[in-house]
């Protein structure tokens, strides 16, 4: 196994205190709240969005409503902005800042300069290699690996298959590409027939799908990035033929593995990926350091990969993942909502509205995190600068090959 | 004294330049036209030397469906650019458009068709705000049609607190998946809103309006066209035809994000330049914006198809566009004229 169980000290001690919603912990006690904010990218996609509405329900849930003030700050995807962002919190006196950071390389000596002043970095989803900062991520955990050899598995080990991929030029979509092609590679009966950039968007996803469909209508599967809800569309609108494949967490994906019309007509698959939910563990990490209910030095903290096979999706009832179900219903939420915003055991404190507005569960209160946290693996110029990749970096984790090369 | 010869010279100059524009112009811009509707077909039955699966009926069908929204585009911004102005804020309109049909209507309430003509009135609205900017406060196309996006797209972001909501229409649906008599629905409804726009812009009087404001405002004011009204109706109705690809493309893909117009910018221009326009006003036809649109659409599904490196496929992309732009100047036809005379 690749990954390491780091222990933090003394994390649960206090944790029952907040958890009872006594407060009187740390800077709290005379009236001082705690300065936190939160430093995006581009708001207006769902993933972004629901990533700070989570953060922004947390921070009114009893008890951190009356311990910490957080104020957003959104940067568009100019990483010179995010800096002069970082340097004026710095300047105002920030306890913490969460950020789902613009630039794995380039935000480096503003954090370092923050860092020395005092001031939490927790990066969220993407990374920074400067190593004061603590990266909360799940590009570690194997995306590509493991939804490409699901793929495999499902065709049996040969087919023509088309690449659905992110941004071009950006680091999270070349790792996921390359653990995907590592497994595509070995598999000589794999053709990989078209190859398109989708920019993790579905009606991009759908629009360049349509296209690579008009050269190869006789695609076998599909591996996707975000946005693959719509290449859905785009097999549906060619023709009433679907195929094996694999995408992220889109409600409209989930619901379309579950779909017994869409079985019918050759969908499966696994729905793994980016979880918003990462921004609200790396909030809560935070708040547990600054109360002092938690000692944990800088470090790579991996957040599990979601893995939802097509046979285990479930629709809710409720407004909050209870009983296994892990997508809510089309009257609920929009297609594009990205499912993987709310985790039982990390975040039990928010439900669908919290994600979707930003409001907080009335009557709920912040429980403690798990004690242990999962270290990631090295990922040279994603999450450290001068290090080295593990051997086993393409390990599987969550699924087995079932056919052999 | 000095004015009136300042006019006399212009009258002059009108006179001259109008003789010669109305067998010249009328060639010009048919040719350009024509060649930009060969080079259309050379690309699209050359395809089958890369990928025999292009070329087909299948083919052309995805090429028309995915052109529908760049062509209605072209047609708003085509009428824009002929009365020398720019529309930037297609985008936020598109997305206003997509965002209103979601969350007014939404799926399953047929009933409340009568809520896309007031999706279309909002979108005109946000045209008519972009044109008063232009028109009476004078700030440039540029810049006003900038502001009116930047100021629609974060009421946008507000109004959906970052998750659009809702889903889409059925007639949005049925209007990118339906079919009549056998032929795709937006292929059918394509082909009526070309000709309904060639009608507007090349044979009523409200085109011959706008062409002879594009051309020369001062002498268009002189010969009583309604400037003012005429310099507002193509925001207006680029505005308009942004709403209606902002409902076709929730139809399309089933539902509205708040960046589904950011791909459609500039490749709306370049539709309307390509397609023989000026980009300066007042020359260029609705069926050249067409012919450009649909040129953009078959590169793009083409290029898809080579396997190469993004990089590399952007680079032919980009060289085709030129490539086609230098082949259709204007200077190029008149060197072709002088030698057939």
């Amino acid at each position: 196994m690749r990954k390491k169980i780091i222990k933090s000290t003394a994390a649960v001690l206090a944790l029952s205190a907040i958890a009872a919603g006594i407060p009187g912990l740390a800077s709290a006690q005379d009236g001082k709240k705690f300065k936190v904010f939160l430093s995006l990218s581009y708001s207006g996609n769902a993933w972004q969005s629901e990533a700070a509405n989570i953060v922004k329900a947390l921070a009114q849930t009893a008890p951190y409503d009356e311990m910490v003030e957080l104020r957003e700050v959104i940067s568009g995807t100019d990483p010179q902005a995010q800096i002069s962002a970082y340097e004026s919190m710095i300047d105002e006196g920030a306890d913490a800042i969460i950020s789902f950071p613009i630039s794995s390389t380039a935000l480096n000596r503003t954090i370092k300069r923050g860092c020395d002043e005092g001031v939490l970095f927790f990066m969220y989803d993407a990374t920074v290699t400067e190593s004061c900062a603590y990266n909360v991520s799940y590009l570690s955990s194997g995306f590509g690996e493991n939804s490409a050899q699901a793929l495999v598995n499902a065709l049996e080990g040969n087919g023509k298959i088309f690449l659905s991929r992110g941004v071009p030029g950006n680091s999270v979509d070349q790792r996921h590409t390359d653990g995907a092609l590592h497994i595509f590679n070995q598999y000589p009966g794999i053709e990989v027939v078209a190859e398109y950039y989708s920019y993790w968007d579905d009606r991009t996803t759908q629009q360049e799908t349509a296209k690579a469909l008009t050269a190869n209508p006789d695609v076998d599967g599909i591996w996707a990035q975000a946005g693959e809800y719509g290449a859905i569309q785009a097999l549906l609108d060619a023709g009433d033929r679907l195929v094996p494949m694999t995408g992220e967490n889109s409600a409209g994906f989930r619901l379309a593995l579950a779909d017994p019309d869409m079985q019918a007509k050759g969908l499966t698959g696994v729905s793994a990926g980016s979880p918003p939910a990462q921004s609200g563990y790396a909030f809560k990490l935070a708040m547990e350091i600054l109360t002092g209910q938690r000692e944990l030095e800088p470090m790579n903290i991996e957040y599990p990969l979601p893995w939802v096979p097509a046979d285990a999706v479930k629709v809710c009832e409720g407004d909050v993942y209870e009983d296994g179900c892990n997508v809510f219903p089309p009257e609920m939420v929009p297609s594009s909502f990205v499912s993987e915003v709310l985790n039982t055991d990390l975040l039990p404190e928010v439900n669908v509205e919290s994600a979707l507005n930003g409001t907080p569960v009335p009557g709920a209160t912040i429980q403690p995190l798990p004690a242990e946290v999962t270290e990631a693996a090295n990922l040279p110029g994603i999450n450290c600068g001068s290090c080295e990749a593990p051997e086993n970096l393409y390990e599987l984790t969550k699924v087995e090959a079932t056919v052999q090369p | 004294m000095k004015s009136t010869s300042k006019s006399s010279s212009q009258e002059h100059n009108l006179a001259q330049t109008g003789d010669t524009r109305v067998s010249a112009k009328i060639s010009r811009e048919t040719i350009s036209t024509l060649s930009v509707a060969i080079l259309c077909l050379v690309l699209l039955f050359s395809a089958r030397l890369i990928n025999p699966a292009l070329g087909s009926w299948s083919q052309i069908e995805t090429v028309l469906v995915l052109g529908f929204f760049l062509v209605v585009l072209s047609f708003g911004q085509g009428l824009v650019i002929l009365t020398g102005g720019l529309d930037l804020s297609l985008p936020a309109t598109i997305t206003l458009g997509g965002i209103l049909a979601t969350n007014w209507i939404g799926a399953g309430n047929p009933d409340e068709w009568y809520l896309l003509p007031a999706v279309l009135a909002v979108c005109g609205l946000v045209g008519l705000a972009s044109a008063i900017g232009v028109i009476w406060l004078r700030v440039p196309p540029f810049i006003m049609t900038m502001a009116t996006s930047i100021i629609v797209a974060s009421a946008l972001l507000g109004y959906t607190r970052g998750t659009p909501r809702g889903t889409a229409p059925d007639m949005a649906v049925a209007l990118m998946k339906g079919d009549i008599l056998g032929v795709p629905a937006p292929i059918v409804v394509l082909i009526i809103f070309v000709i309904v726009g060639w009608l507007f812009q090349s044979r009523s009087v409200y085109g011959r309006y706008l062409y002879a404001i594009g051309t020369n405002i001062e002498a268009a004011r002189n010969a009583a066209v309604p400037v003012t009204a005429m310099r507002i109706l193509p925001y207006v109705l680029s505005a308009i035809c942004a709403g209606f690809v902002g409902i076709a493309l929730v139809g399309y893909s089933s539902g509205a994000t708040l960046r589904m117009g950011d791909d459609y910018l500039l490749p709306s221009i370049a539709s309307v330049v390509i397609g023989g326009s000026l980009i300066l006003g007042g020359r260029g036809t609705f069926l050249g914006s067409v012919g450009g649109a649909l040129l953009l659409t078959i590169l793009g599904t083409i290029i898809a198809t080579l396997g190469l490196e993004f990089g590399f496929r952007t680079i032919i992309e980009g060289s085709i566009i030129l490539i086609a732009l230098l082949l259709l100047r204007e200077e190029l036809f008149q060197k072709l004229r002088s030698l057939k005379s």
